[in-house]
């Protein structure tokens, strides 16, 4: 308990103390997954669309498939990132392995099928009324479509949050394919894990306690927005 | 504004599920007529309507209007900008009443300003001037469905398709989303309007067809009964007219 309590004073002053390289970390963890869900959401969004509306074989087995990809743990998306990018690996020569780069594909990777499979589940339940509508008032289909997504703006959003919790608070594949170099790919997970290594315990609760409260206020901003009052024409 | 020219469609045939629905069908409105269209469930009604308004394909079909005939893949286009579906249940989009009634005017090219302007004159001038900035979806369900048809009102539409509109509706409702819909066709807006009480817009409807076995027969007139139902179109004299219009 004593633990704890001292974590989370830890945490507090670590906050407010103005500490640089606590706050470069929590810029680094911060810039890299939202680069990586900002890349991850229209994908998903585009693959879950077409997935629920159209029609086609092996489409059921393709979305079993993607449910299954969500159960894939990180430190396998790493691997196999890392022997991509590899020196030789087929991507070795672009130089990308431990960078912010190849840890955004990792978290691309891994938020893909946690987006995808919220986000059908989404359109698949979604009242088609909404589309047939703006078509009927003479939308057309891109503006029919864009006013379907809008209709389901929250849920989508939802599917965002969770596939945001996903990355930012993952290490295994930041760890392998980021390698952890201090100011350059050193995120709140890897620094996490580096002092827990270190024994230094209540450091690594500070910074989890850290994330988490920044993961909070993200939240509470989205949900803030949700609350505004929805204005279109 | 009564458009000149009648919209004929000919030779629609839909299979579900193997099944054919109707086979060489043919229809034609003449403009401002009001037909009311009766059947059995699953004979078909809506998915006529759907078809008519270019939302789902037929097998096989065409349509005239303007004066020349169509295949029906030509003829969407013109179909889902100048004929409105509205489900029986009508969808609001999750956003103020105004910016409901604007969205369609939008897609016609209309500034946000002047999309909003014509909206609010319209609610004003239907007494729902006091709904413009609540949450469509916070309406009541007889409060949905004028909304919906003001929505399709301003966009002028040379053909309006009402599906069941006012089924489970109470009587007061039922007479205000009446006398909306005889506005409507007062302004030479077309209608087809299904219903499973056809008698219920006697005073409205010039033809009463209806959809059997795939096929479309005129039905027996509709003609006001005595001792009409409360709530029916039948009781919409202009006294009463205006004693729902103005409570």
């Amino acid at each position: 308990m004593d633990q704890l309590s001292e974590a989370f004073i830890n945490a507090l002053y670590l906050l407010f103390s103005g500490d640089r390289e606590l706050w470069i970390i929590v810029a680094t963890s911060f810039s890299v997954s939202l680069r990586a869900i900002l890349v991850a959401t229209p994908i998903a969004i585009v693959i879950a669309f077409l997935l629920a509306m159209t029609r086609f074989p092996g489409q059921r087995s393709l979305v079993m498939i993607i449910h299954t990809l969500q159960a894939v743990p990180a430190v396998v998306v790493g691997l196999t990132v890392y022997i991509v990018l590899s020196r030789q690996g087929p991507l070795g020569d672009w130089r990308l392995l431990f960078t912010q780069t190849a840890m955004i594909v990792g978290q691309i990777l891994l938020c893909l099928p946690l987006l995808i499979s919220m986000a059908h589940a989404t359109f698949a339940g979604a009242d088609r009324r909404a589309w047939e509508t703006a078509r009927t008032l003479g939308a057309n289909r891109v503006q029919a479509t864009l006013t379907f997504f809008y209709e389901l703006r929250f849920a989508l959003l939802a599917a965002i949050i969770a596939g945001f919790g996903r990355i930012i608070a993952e290490v295994g594949s930041s760890i392998m394919v980021g390698g952890n170099i201090l100011h350059h790919t050193r995120n709140i997970p890897t620094a996490i894990a580096l002092e827990t290594a270190k024994g230094e315990y209540a450091q690594g609760l500070a910074l989890g306690i850290v994330l988490l409260l920044l993961a909070f206020g993200l939240n509470a901003l989205l949900h803030l927005s949700q609350q505004q009052r929805p204005v279109y024409a | 504004m009564i458009h000149p020219e009648p919209i004929e469609y000919g030779k629609l045939a839909k299979t579900i599920n193997r099944q054919p629905l109707f086979e060489n069908l043919h229809l034609n409105i003449d403009p401002g007529e009001c037909i009311v269209l009766s059947g059995d469930n699953g004979a078909g009604k809506t998915t006529l309507l759907r078809i008519l308004c270019g939302l789902l394909t037929p097998d096989a079909g065409d349509c005239r209007y303007n004066g020349s005939c169509y295949h029906w893949k030509r003829a969407r286009p013109w179909l889902l900008q100048n004929v409105v579906y509205l489900h029986q249940e009508p969808y609001l989009f999750d956003s103020r009443v105004l910016d409901n009634i604007a969205y369609g005017l939008r897609r016609r090219g209309h500034t946000i300003t002047q999309a909003r302007d014509i909206a609010a004159r319209a609610l004003n001038a239907t007494d729902l001037g006091h709904l413009q900035q609540r949450n469509a979806r916070q309406l009541s369900g007889g409060e949905k469905q004028r909304v919906a048809l003001l929505r399709a009102w301003v966009l002028s539409p040379r053909l309006l398709l009402l599906d069941e509109p006012i089924a489970s509706m109470d009587e007061r409702s039922r007479h205000r989303t009446l006398f909306l819909i005889r506005r409507l066709q007062q302004d030479g807006v077309s209608l087809i309007i299904t219903a499973h009480e056809p008698r219920l817009f006697a005073p409205l409807a010039e033809r009463h067809l209806r959809l059997k076995q795939g096929q479309l027969n005129p039905a027996q007139p509709l003609t006001p009964e005595t001792g009409a139902a409360p709530g029916s179109a039948f009781m919409l004299d202009e006294k009463y007219d205006e004693q729902w219009h103005l409570s």
